[in-house]
This record gives structure tokens, sequence and C-alpha cells, in this order.
């Protein structure tokens, strides 16, 4: 059996058109045939070129990924989630349940919504729950929270 | 004939209890929490106590179906 080892690879050191771009200065990246003594100014200046586009790289300032980076904010959690502020009563700033209410929360927080978000609420359930109300065994509390909503379904919002 | 509308943990059952428990002028926060897909009506009831500090309000037994376990 013939053995088939040695000889050419094929690689790129058999193209005769393969021209190194430093001048068969290898991996070193130095350049060469320039005139005597100048190949050195040459490459010292290549290096230092180098060197000063990296440190201006380095200073540039770039957009952190996310915004937020670098603020340490809790994981929003979920509705069940065991409390973070243990020391505060869950209806804190709500006008029912224990802990301080809505007087407590800031100006820009307590501008009253509800009256819109009634009415709204009103035009989108009233019909299903007028019919409801109507079964005979809607009990009358029930039927208060529909009046309620029937009396309120107007809002105070006159553009829409 | 029983009246599935008003079975205990029924969707007006829970706008009924969330309303009375909550108060009217919350009818958004009612809405949203009514919908909630809640395991029993003893669970919603004891979230209702664990907000307002007091036993869930609204409605009476009497217009209430009994449930057979």
């Amino acid at each position: 059996m013939a053995e088939n080892r040695g000889g050419a690879n094929g690689g790129p050191q058999y193209n005769p058109a393969n021209v190194s771009g430093t001048g068969g200065a290898g991996q070193s990246g130095n350049y060469t045939g320039f005139a005597y003594g100048q190949n050195q100014t040459v490459n010292n200046q290549r290096i230092e070129g180098n060197q000063a586009m990296a440190s201006a790289q380095a200073a540039t300032p770039s957009a952190p990924a996310s915004p937020y980076e670098g603020i340490n904010m809790p994981q929003l959690g979920t509705l069940f989630d065991p409390t973070t502020r243990p020391d505060e009563p869950i209806t804190a700033g709500v006008d029912f349940g224990p802990g301080p209410g809505s007087e407590a929360l800031s100006r820009s927080v307590v501008a009253n919504t509800r009256i819109d978000e009634n009415a709204k609420i009103a035009q989108q359930y009233l019909p299903d729950l007028a019919m409801a109300a109507r079964s005979p065994n809607a009990p009358d509390s029930f039927k208060r929270f529909v009046n309620y909503l029937i009396e309120n379904s107007q809002g105070s919002n006159t553009n829409g | 004939m029983a009246d599935v509308a008003w079975m205990p943990g029924s969707l007006f059952d829970n706008i009924d209890k969330f309303a009375n428990s909550l108060g009217y002028q919350n009818a958004g926060i009612v809405m949203e929490l009514s919908m909630i897909s809640w395991k029993s009506p003893e669970e919603r009831d004891a979230f209702i106590v664990s907000v307002t500090g007091q036993g869930a309000q609204g409605g009476t037994e009497k217009n209430y179906i009994k449930r057979n376990f």
C-alpha cells in the first residue's frame, strides 16, 4: 500500500500571488523595506500611533447597556409576595384599613382620578352588572353598588 | 333553580364582596380584584380581611346558594 505522507498540503504558502502586507515581516507587524535607518523610525511611529488610538478609545465614554445600570433597584414582586415593609400596614395611603390614609400622600400622588375611572368602569360593565342586579338572587348590597355606578357614570371628564 | 351567577366565588359574588368591603368609590380596584381567579371564596375573604382588617362585607347568606361538598 502506497504511503501518502509529506509533500505539499496546498496551504497559502504555495500560492505565488500570496503577498505579505507587511513586506514579509511575519507576525511581528514591523514594516521593512524602507531606506536604511528609516525602518526603525517608521515602526516606532506605528507603535506610538497604536498606543494613542488605544488610549483615546479607552477614554471615550460609552452608553451603558441599561439606562438603570448602577442603580440598585429592588426586583418587583407580585401581589401575593410577602411585604418588603413589614412595619407599614398594607393599607397605608388608602382610605380604608389600618395605617395613615390618603392625607399622608404627597399632593402629586393624591390627584383624584377615581371619578373618571369609575365612569369608565360604569360604561364598560354597567350593562352586565345591571342585568345581574335584576336577578332575584342579587343581594341588596350589589344593587346599591350598581346604583352607585349608574349615578356616577357621567364622571367629571367632559372631553369624552 | 340554582342561579350560578351568584354562587360563592362567582364573578358577581366577588364584585359584591369587594365593592362593599373596599368601598364603592374604589370601583377600579373592585373590578380588578374581582376578576382574579381566587382559589376559593375563603381565600378571597382572607385577602379582604388582611387588607381591611374586617370581615368581607356585602351580601347576605340567604342570597347565596349553599355549596354541596
